[in-house]
This record gives structure tokens, C-alpha cells and sequence, in this order.
């Protein structure tokens, strides 16, 4: 059989399944009750208020707190247990810890000093943040909306969540990554020194209106770097949550039509190995090095 | 106004602030998505480009291409957070 034909086979197969679905269930119709979003709803599972502000346990804390734990144990088990002859996990630990330190931390930070100081906070933010990716695509029983009756036991189902995929803790690391950046240029340059390098070089002939329009500008630039940081990471985990979430069912069982699951399900899969394989350590990647970026240029001798 | 004309003309039913949602989120991710996928075509093509030109560069520029890669793809990411925001807030 020649290589067209069996593309044409399986093609046919995939849209055969989705018409002979779509003849045999039909559409039940649009559903009410499902609300998709709710996935991504933080119910409070353990209420806790400290001084007015909500301290709850939710499905994001236990993340978050998973997410730590890992990063902690698997790195320490990990550097306890090494040996002369690598295994397969040493060997991968072993290159991720390389590309922090060569690729992220010295290749952005031109300091000897700086880069040795920074190493450790820059590869901690690369591995809290794969790991918290990574463990996105697990599916864990935390899903407490809809339970599921097994011997009179009600579980929570599954679900996928991740801790990045909340605003809040991309913007707390983003925070952290800003003010470590100005306070290491206000140490190497000065309190006026430092804001003077924001304005770039060249520019010692122009009127001060002009200056200040640029300083003005650049002011912005740096306003805006948190936001763009932390919302890039979560706006990537949470659009491939969506995208698995719909793909994989969501869309068929909110319009009721389960021909369009039959559809929709191989992209899901598709999207799991791309984000599996490609987002969750690129976006990790992506933070750190925009970390080290930052604190490079903001010690740099000529901006 | 114009929505009261529009109204009877193409005897809309049900809620008219949900379709206009939807067609927020629909239009703002797929034209942010445009952009994005000519930006990243750019990146991919220039990098296959100066591979081509200097293969001895390859392991530099790979760095580079996965940094412009995400950067680039994070804009089509932020106008599909700002159409999920405008749709279910």
C-alpha cells in the first residue's frame, strides 16, 4: 500500500468515527450546568482568615506546596546521591544545572561576583517554576466540585491544575525578580547614578525635554517588565490548560455533540506532548534568563 | 442607538452582551494570533537563514531563537487572557 493511501485510510477513519458519532448520539443539546471555568475557581477547603485577609487552603496552596516540596527533595536526593557514573536522572539534573549556570546565569551576567551571587536565586526560580509547570499536567484528585461515588466514598475526580497557572504566584516571583534587579543597580551605580543609566548613551548633546521624554519612556519600559513577566508565564500554562481542557472533552460536553469529541480529542494529545515537551521548560527557561537580563543590564557599565 | 436599529432588522434572540463577548474573545485572539504567528515564521526563517550561512554559529543562535520564540508567542497568549477576561468578566 502506497503512503497515500494510508493517509487517506486514516483520515477517513477519523472523520468515519466522528460520522458515525455524530448519526448515532446526535446533539443533547446545549449544556447549562457545565461551566468549564470553574476549573480554574479557588474553593476554600480549609477557611482561615488571619487578620482580615483570606489565608485559605485551596487547590493552589496544596500546588504551590508540592510544587516546593519537589523542587527541594528531588534536587537535595538528587546532589546526596551522586556518583562517578552518572544514571539517566543525574545526567539530566547534572545538564539542567549547567544550562542555569553557564547559559542563564554567566551568559547574561558579565560579573564574576554577581553571576556567583545570583546563581543560586536564578537556578531556584528555573527549577520552582518547571516543576510547578511539569506538575500542571499531572492529573491529581483535586477536583472537589464533582465527586465521584466509589464504595460509598466520595473522591474528588481528577483534574490539572497548576500553581502557575494563578496570576498571583508569577507575579510575586516577577516582583521579586524587579526589586532584586533595581537594588542591585542602585548598589552598583548609585541611587542618581542608576537612573541616569537608564537614559541610553548618545544622548549628552540633547536638550533636557528630550531627556526627559526618553527617561520617561524607559520609565515606562520598566513598569511594565513585571506585568509582561509574570503574565507571560501564566497566560502560556493557562491558555495550554484551556486548550487540553476543551480539546479533550470540555467543548464536546458544553454543546453537547460527542461527534465533536471524537474530533477534537487527538489535538488534545497534541497539545499535552507540546506543552509536556516544549512550553513547561521553555517558559521556565524564558523567566530566568529574563531575570538575569535584567540584573546584567541594570549593572552593566555602559547601559 | 444603533444596536436598537440593528435589533429588529436581524431578529436577534437571547442575550446580545454575551454574543458581543464572544465575539470579542473570537476576534482579539485570532487577530493577536496573526501577529504572532507572522513574528514567529520571522524568527524561524532568519534563524534557518544565518544557519545556512554560518553553520559554526548554530549553537549560539539556538538560545537566542527559543528566547525570541517564547517572547514572540507570549503575544498571541496576552490578547487570549484579555478575550477569556473580557468573556467571563
Amino acid at each position: 500500500m502506497s503512503r497515500k493511501a494510508k493517509v487517506f485510510i486514516a483520515l477517513g477513519i477519523y472523520f468515519g468515527i466522528t460520522a458515525i458519532l455524530l448519526v448515532v448520539a446526535g446533539s443533547a443539546g446545549e449544556n447549562e450546568e457545565f461551566q468549564p471555568q470553574n476549573e480554574f475557581l479557588l474553593e476554600p477547603w480549609i477557611a482561615l482568615s488571619i487578620g482580615g485577609i483570606d489565608f485559605s487552603i485551596t487547590k493552589a496552596v496544596l500546588y504551590l506546596a508540592l510544587a516546593s516540596a519537589l523542587t527541594i527533595g528531588v534536587m537535595t536526593f538528587i546532589a546526596r546521591r551522586m556518583t562517578r557514573e552518572p544514571n539517566k536522572v543525574q545526567m539530566a539534573v547534572e545538564l539542567a544545572y549547567d544550562l542555569t549556570r553557564d547559559n542563564i546565569t554567566k551568559g547574561n551576567i558579565p560579573d564574576e561576583k554577581l553571576a556567583r551571587r545570583y546563581f543560586p536565586y536564578l537556578a531556584g526560580l528555573f527549577f520552582f517554576i518547571w516543576f510547578s509547570n511539569m506538575l500542571g499536567y499531572l492529573p491529581l484528585p483535586t477536583n472537589t466540585e464533582h465527586k465521584v461515588d466509589i464504595f460509598g466514598l466520595e473522591l474528588p475526580t481528577f483534574a490539572i491544575y497548576a500553581a502557575t497557572a494563578n496570576i498571583s504566584i508569577p507575579l510575586v516571583l516577577a516582583l521579586i525578580s524587579t526589586a532584586v534587579y533595581h537594588v542591585e543597580g542602585i548598589r552598583a551605580k548609585g541611587f542618581f547614578g542608576y537612573f541616569k543609566s537608564w537614559l541610553p548613551p548618545g544622548l549628552e548633546s540633547m536638550n533636557p525635554f528630550g531627556k526627559a521624554a526618553i527617561f520617561s519612556i524607559e520609565a515606562i519600559s520598566h513598569l511594565v517588565r513585571p506585568i509582561s513577566l509574570s503574565v507571560r508565564l501564566f497566560a502560556n500554562i493557562l491558555a495550554g490548560h484551556l486548550l487540553i481542557l476543551f480539546m479533550a472533552g470540555g467543548l464536546a460536553v458544553l454543546l453537547g455533540l460527542a461527534a465533536l469529541g471524537a474530533l477534537t480529542f487527538p489535538m488534545a494529545f497534541a497539545f499535552f506532548v507540546f506543552e509536556i515537551g516544549l512550553v513547561a521548560t521553555l517558559q521556565a527557561f524564558i523567566f530566568s534568563t529574563l531575570t538575569a537580563i535584567y540584573i546584567g543590564g541594570a549593572t552593566a557599565e555602559s547601559h | 442607538m444603533a444596536v436598537d436599529l440593528i435589533l429588529p432588522l436581524a431578529e436577534v434572540t437571547g442575550d446580545v452582551t454575551d454574543a458581543g463577548k464572544a465575539i470579542a474573545l473570537g476576534v482579539g485572539a485570532g487577530l493577536g494570533s496573526i501577529g504572532a504567528g507572522i513574528g514567529i515564521g520571522i524568527i524561524f526563517g532568519k534563524e534557518i537563514e544565518s544557519v545556512a550561512r554560518q553553520p559554526e554559529m548554530k549553537d549560539e543562535l539556538q538560545s537566542i531563537r527559543w528566547l525570541g520564540f517564547a517572547l514572540t508567542e507570549a503575544v498571541a497568549f496576552y490578547t487570549f487572557i484579555f478575550g477569556l477576561i473580557a468573556f467571563f468578566l
